[in-house]
């Protein structure tokens, strides 16, 4: 019995590649259902709105789930699992977004972008130190352990006149909980999650404007397994005619308040 | 498993300073919470055994609290919520602190548990042959009840091991952090998982191994 | 904290409790009683099969057993759907952690007591029956409550295999409302409740056991 579960085991890792091999555009449009894995803890992206799955992926995967003619399942996952669970293909792929990087482009394949991502800071409400991103230099700023916006960060502070101190949390929430608490001066994130946050709880927290450093941009990662080639160009076919039609731009305005001037392919280079 | 999935581990491997770090600090923050808990858990089930009703209510109170709520909650309220009554700690005080108080409070119900198995005759005797309190305590009582709560002490001890993780939270370089960032950094996620289990099996192995020694080592005190 | 944030708490609470009593109670303890009888039986394999068992389960974090469970099986052509996967996972690791207990509850049953029983004749059977089963299930209540409770508040790890439980659902509105101590202490005060049951229950089976008293 154990014997044989082995056996079938070993086989369907032999046999793994060629199943695999299906075109996953038409294994998604065959099943009717759109298997995307994503996180519910990144505002306003993707969140839990008192109770209700919200955020502009839900407007935007609706819109390519139209485009395609089939449904969206959701995998909500913290975001440690999104990455190992589009690997190990549990979904088909992932909404988040994250940060287009170069390291992250050799990894996946990734849909043309949705949003801006360019770093900004967070303060506390009514801190009248910092006014403008250099005046962190000499301070400590908190961020999120292994990101992008960490990454983007430490390149801004070379240009500062005097060193920052860095903190990195496992999450941006427990970054901001410590802005809160006043250990750290600020919170680098990117502009768009934090414009929501200080519109959020303006009480406690505010934009520091402009945002600073090389522009970078908010996509889908996919995988680039030939196979799924095809779901991706049309994933980005989607969200390419959302943008020409005004209904990206809509929903940028939805849920940021401002809209992005985005690139219309998907990128061949990133900014870092 | 598709093709972007494979084991590499030379990634992981190259960044062994670090784990090596976090692995430090875990058995640092390990050793010094559970000699820490152990002792003030051993005080607390002292004080509720003998300190009279009131002590015992007293205690009672911040025990089940303690035991009943996740220690995620506990460290997050600490340390991000403490500043807001004036108490800013610096995370691995924090962390200590916290582990600390969390161990003691599982430990003091064990302690509990030894306290109540120890036979009346046996104290009876102690009484009858001139023996004191303190030293009924440390000649009948210790020797006898560590056997019957060694192998549940070993158990906790373990699990405090885990908890160590939680401290990742307050972004405590411990081992869980140190690796799991690797494993984020390189696309590694398989490779840091496997990682991350051997290195705690092998610390497990250790304090199980230490417990199952003691316990040889403690059978001579095994009455009846 | 609103009322509604407060109710979506207690929806996702009620998924921490049924994964709970299944893996724990139930599924858990089962595996946990299974393994410990191999580990106290003469036969050699099944003595290193439970120690193995008890060895990896016990040795490794939980965490790691659910990204094992959920992201490696389906490599091997097991795709485990995430609710099993928190099931499999936790009844797993507490079985480790609850067959060491009974083991210890076994070891620690004075053999006078046991000599006892065969002078007046009991057979093995009877004697594990009336004397050892008895008095151990008294001596290792105390440690396998403790670890019910433990359990119950780990399961706040299966969020990683995609199931919404009290941990995750106070972690997701923390971070849309941006109020974690506020979420942190509303759940805490749940698991609070919860565990409390857990002890009461575990007080009430002591006192009614006071007939293993030594």
């Amino acid at each position: 019995m154990l014997l044989k579960t082995i056996a079938a085991g070993v086989l369907a890792l032999a046999l793994g590649t060629v199943a695999h091999a299906e075109d996953a555009l038409e294994r998604v449009k065959a099943a009717g259902v759109l298997k995307v894995g994503t996180e519910t803890a990144f505002a306003p992206f993707d969140f839990i709105d008192a109770g209700d799955h919200a955020g502009m992926n839900i407007d935007v995967f609706g819109a390519i789930g139209e485009a395609l003619g089939v449904k969206i399942e959701w995998v909500t996952l913290p975001w440690d699992g999104v990455l190992p669970g589009l690997e190990s293909g549990k979904f088909d792929m992932v909404a988040g977004p994250a940060t287009i990087t170069k390291a992250r482009m050799e990894r996946y394949r990734w849909s043309v972008p949705v949003a801006e991502a360019t770093v900004a800071l967070l303060k506390k409400a009514g801190d009248e130190e910092i006014t403008k991103p250099e005046d962190i230099a000499g301070k400590t700023v908190g961020s999120g352990k292994a990101t992008a916006q960490l990454a983007q960060l430490l390149e801004f502070a070379k240009t500062l006149p005097e060193p920052i101190e860095t903190k990195e949390y496992v999450s941006f929430n427990e970054a901001y909980a410590d802005l809160a608490a006043g250990r750290v001066v600020a919170v680098a994130n990117s502009f768009p999650n934090i414009a929501y946050v200080a519109q959020q709880r303006p009480e406690t927290f505010e934009l520091v404007e402009p945002p600073f450093g090389a522009k970078t941009y908010f996509g889908y990662p996919g995988r680039k397994d030939p196979e799924y080639k095809t779901l991706m160009d049309a994933v980005d076919a989607a969200i390419l005619a959302m943008k020409q039609d005004g209904r990206l731009a809509e929903f940028q305005k939805k849920w940021f308040g401002i809209t992005f001037e985005t690139p219309d392919a998907p990128l061949t280079d990133a900014a870092f | 498993m598709g093709a972007a999935m494979k084991f590499d581990f030379s990634l992981i491997l190259a960044s062994a300073p670090d784990i090596l770090r976090g692995i430090g600090v875990t058995l640092f923050i390990w050793v010094v919470c559970v000699a820490l808990g152990l002792a003030l858990g051993f005080l607390i089930a002292v004080a509720r055994r003998y300190g009279g009703r009131v002590a015992n209510a007293v205690l009672f109170v911040p025990v089940e609290v303690i035991r009943g709520t996740p220690f995620l909650v506990q460290v997050f309220l600490l340390y991000y919520g403490g500043p807001l009554i004036g108490l800013s700690l610096d995370n691995l005080p924090a962390g200590i602190i916290a582990l600390s108080v969390y161990a003691a409070a599982y430990y003091s119900e064990l302690w509990r548990a030894g306290f109540d198995a120890i036979p009346k005759g046996h104290l009876e005797a102690a009484d009858c042959v001139g023996m004191g309190p303190v030293q009924t305590m440390t000649r009948i009582m210790l020797p006898e009840m560590t056997t019957l709560i060694l192998p549940a002490m070993v158990n906790m001890t373990i699990l405090m091991l885990k908890e160590t993780a939680i401290l990742s939270i307050i972004s405590v370089p411990e081992l869980t952090l140190t690796v799991s960032a690797l494993g984020t950094q390189n696309y590694a996620f398989v490779e840091s998982f496997t990682v991350l289990a051997l290195i705690y099996w092998a610390l497990v192995e250790a304090c199980g191994g230490a417990g199952r020694w003691a316990e040889r080592r403690l059978a001579k005190y095994r009455f009846a | 904290m609103s009322w509604k944030l407060f109710l979506l708490l207690l929806e996702a609470a009620r998924l921490t409790v049924i994964l709970s009593v299944v893996s724990i109670g139930v599924i858990g303890f089962l595996l946990a009683t299974g393994v410990c009888a191999a580990n106290m039986s003469q036969n050699r394999f099944a003595r290193g099969a439970g120690w193995l068992f008890v060895s990896f389960f016990r040795g490794t974090p939980l965490l790691v057993q659910l990204l094992l469970i959920y992201y490696l099986l389906p490599s091997i052509g097991l795709d485990v759907p995430s609710e099993v996967a928190a099931v499999a996972g936790m009844s797993l690791c507490t079985a480790a952690y609850q067959a060491e207990i009974m083991r210890g509850g076994f070891a620690a049953v004075p053999t006078g007591l046991v000599e006892a029983a065969d002078m007046a004749g009991m057979s093995r059977l009877t004697t594990f029956r009336r004397i050892r089963l008895p008095i151990a299930f008294k001596l290792t209540l105390p440690g396998l409550i403790n670890e019910w409770i433990m359990m119950l508040k780990s399961s706040s790890l299966v969020s990683v295999v995609g199931v919404v439980e009290l941990t995750r659902m106070a972690q997701d509105l923390a971070a849309s409302t941006y109020r974690p101590l506020e979420l942190y202490a509303a759940a805490g005060f749940i698991y609070l409740c919860i565990s409390i049951v857990v002890a009461l229950v575990g007080r009430g089976l002591e006192a009614r056991l006071s007939w293993g008293r030594l």
